[in-house]
């Protein structure tokens, strides 16, 4: 065994097994003492709940047949069903668009009622793409707009946290597009508000570029961001991508949502956005709701993605 | 020296521990999978920094250089094309980003200066345990000389 320069003795293998063991220790008790800190950390500043708890679902698409997914109506209840039993009544949920997939009366009809059934005092909505086809949003306006503002744009606090539900949908060439009349409102709208409030916005195309040859980014984002910039914390939620993801730009982070319907490929992955049919039971790991709840004095908004699974 | 190496892996190993740790606690332990890496990239970040400066082993720098490489190819593809799901811009969070990379990239540095260090008497070593073995037994080493 000690022939070879290179060979170790018992006591050596002995040596290395305690420092490599001593090694795992230390790291999953060093892992432990920062997962505590973290915890002890929010417990300090959490009161008995959270001051904001909502949930987000997006891209219900109700009206699709498809492999991708043949059911899209019992995915959609499934998502409600999660929803209601968050084991807390949200403050409210947010579909970020495309509620149906063809924009017919019909459709908005059947998830105007299915949404019916949620468990909290506010339903909010912005309008995707497939919610306005063919009449620049009017039919969508019609079951969904009462009380929004121009095509469909509002904005509200509660807790002590602004919301803001942007429509980018409606005037689209490749990318999303806020136009100016919208870019004027928003302006006006966080033009009061101190730099400490807490922003949310909501629109169905992301605002930040995550993937432009795809058409999943708004063209003048840039211009509603500098609005928001002033801001300590601006949190940015968006469908339409059907995949759950995250970019922070400074005090601005901005979370993709994923769909109770179908999924679609990763950015880039093939020469367009269309849906992915998975593997038998494997749906349902892709589909999930998300869960918001914002504390005074924290920053950041957490999040948590639940599957439909 | 060699001390001192182990003192500057101690320290660039501790500081990006707890700068991954510090984010961790202040909001990305929110962010899935991310946070869960950097829980792991900061203990055992913060593990191999004691254990280098206690005099462990050689394979405990490898492991530090490979931990510090991992985390820069990760900052690289979260500024890039996403880790995750998850991408950032630039240096922010800021300063932690630019402390992060510069400890890792220190890591990195130091773990090339002790290979470097180390190459030239691990091969005068081999050379001596060659020559105590000729000495020992003549014979068998003139054989395996031949083959």
């Amino acid at each position: 065994m000690t022939d070879s320069p290179h060979s170790m003795s018992r006591r050596q293998v002995i040596r290395h097994g305690a420092w490599f063991g001593a090694a795992v220790g230390l790291a999953v008790a060093g892992g432990e003492v920062i997962s505590h800190a973290a915890g002890t950390a929010q417990a300090k500043q959490i009161p008995s709940r959270p001051t904001l708890r909502f949930a987000q679902v997006s891209d219900s698409h109700i009206g699709f047949t498809g492999k991708a997914n043949p059911d899209v109506v019992g995915s959609f209840s499934q998502a409600i069903g999660r929803i209601n039993n968050l084991g807390h009544a949200p403050d409210f949920v947010i579909h970020t668009g495309d509620l149906t997939h063809l924009a017919t009366p019909a459709q908005f009809d059947q998830v105007k009622q299915m949404m019916g059934a949620l468990h909290t005092p506010h339903v909010f909505t912005v309008p995707g793409e497939h919610d306005s086809i063919d009449d620049a949003g009017q039919k969508y306006l019609s079951a969904f707009g009462r009380g929004t503002r121009g095509d469909g744009w509002y904005s509200f606090d509660i807790a002590g946290v602004h919301v803001i539900a942007l429509v980018n949908t409606l005037n689209l060439k490749k990318l999303g597009h806020l136009g100016v009349e919208q870019l004027d409102f928003l302006a006006a709208d966080v033009a009061p508000l101190p730099s400490d409030t807490p922003v949310i916005v909501f629109s169905h195309i992301p605002l930040f570029a995550m993937y432009p040859d795809w058409g999943w980014a708004t063209d003048d984002a840039t211009q509603a961001l500098s609005y928001l910039r002033r801001f300590s914390s601006v949190t940015c939620l968006n469908g339409h991508v059907h995949q759950v993801f995250a970019k922070t730009e400074g005090n601005v982070t901005f979370y993709s949502g994923t769909t109770t319907a179908y999924p679609l490929p990763h950015p880039g992955d093939g020469p367009a956005p269309k849906p992915l049919t998975l593997p038998a039971g494997k749906l349902h790991d892709a589909l999930g709701i998300r869960e918001v709840s914002y504390v005074r004095g924290h920053q950041a908004l957490a999040l948590k993605e639940n599957t439909l699974q | 020296m060699t001390y001192l190496i182990r003192i500057f892996f101690a320290a660039t190993l501790a500081v990006s521990g707890l700068s991954h740790a510090y984010l961790y606690v202040h909001g990305y332990q929110h962010i899935p999978m991310i946070g869960s890496a950097f829980v792991t990239q900061a203990g055992t970040s913060l593990a191999l920094a004691v254990l280098i400066l206690a005099g462990g082993p050689g394979w405990l720098r490898w492991a530090a250089a490979v931990m510090s490489g991992g985390a820069l190819v990760a900052f690289a593809l979260s500024r890039t094309v996403g880790l995750f799901g998850f991408s950032e811009r630039g240096w922010q969070p800021s300063p932690h980003a630019v402390i992060s990379v510069a400890a890792e990239l220190l890591t990195v540095g130091l773990w090339l200066a002790w290979v470097m260090l180390n190459r030239q008497p691990l091969r005068r070593r081999n050379k001596n345990v060659t020559l105590r073995r000729r000495l020992a037994n003549p014979g068998a080493n003139e054989k395996s000389s031949v083959r």
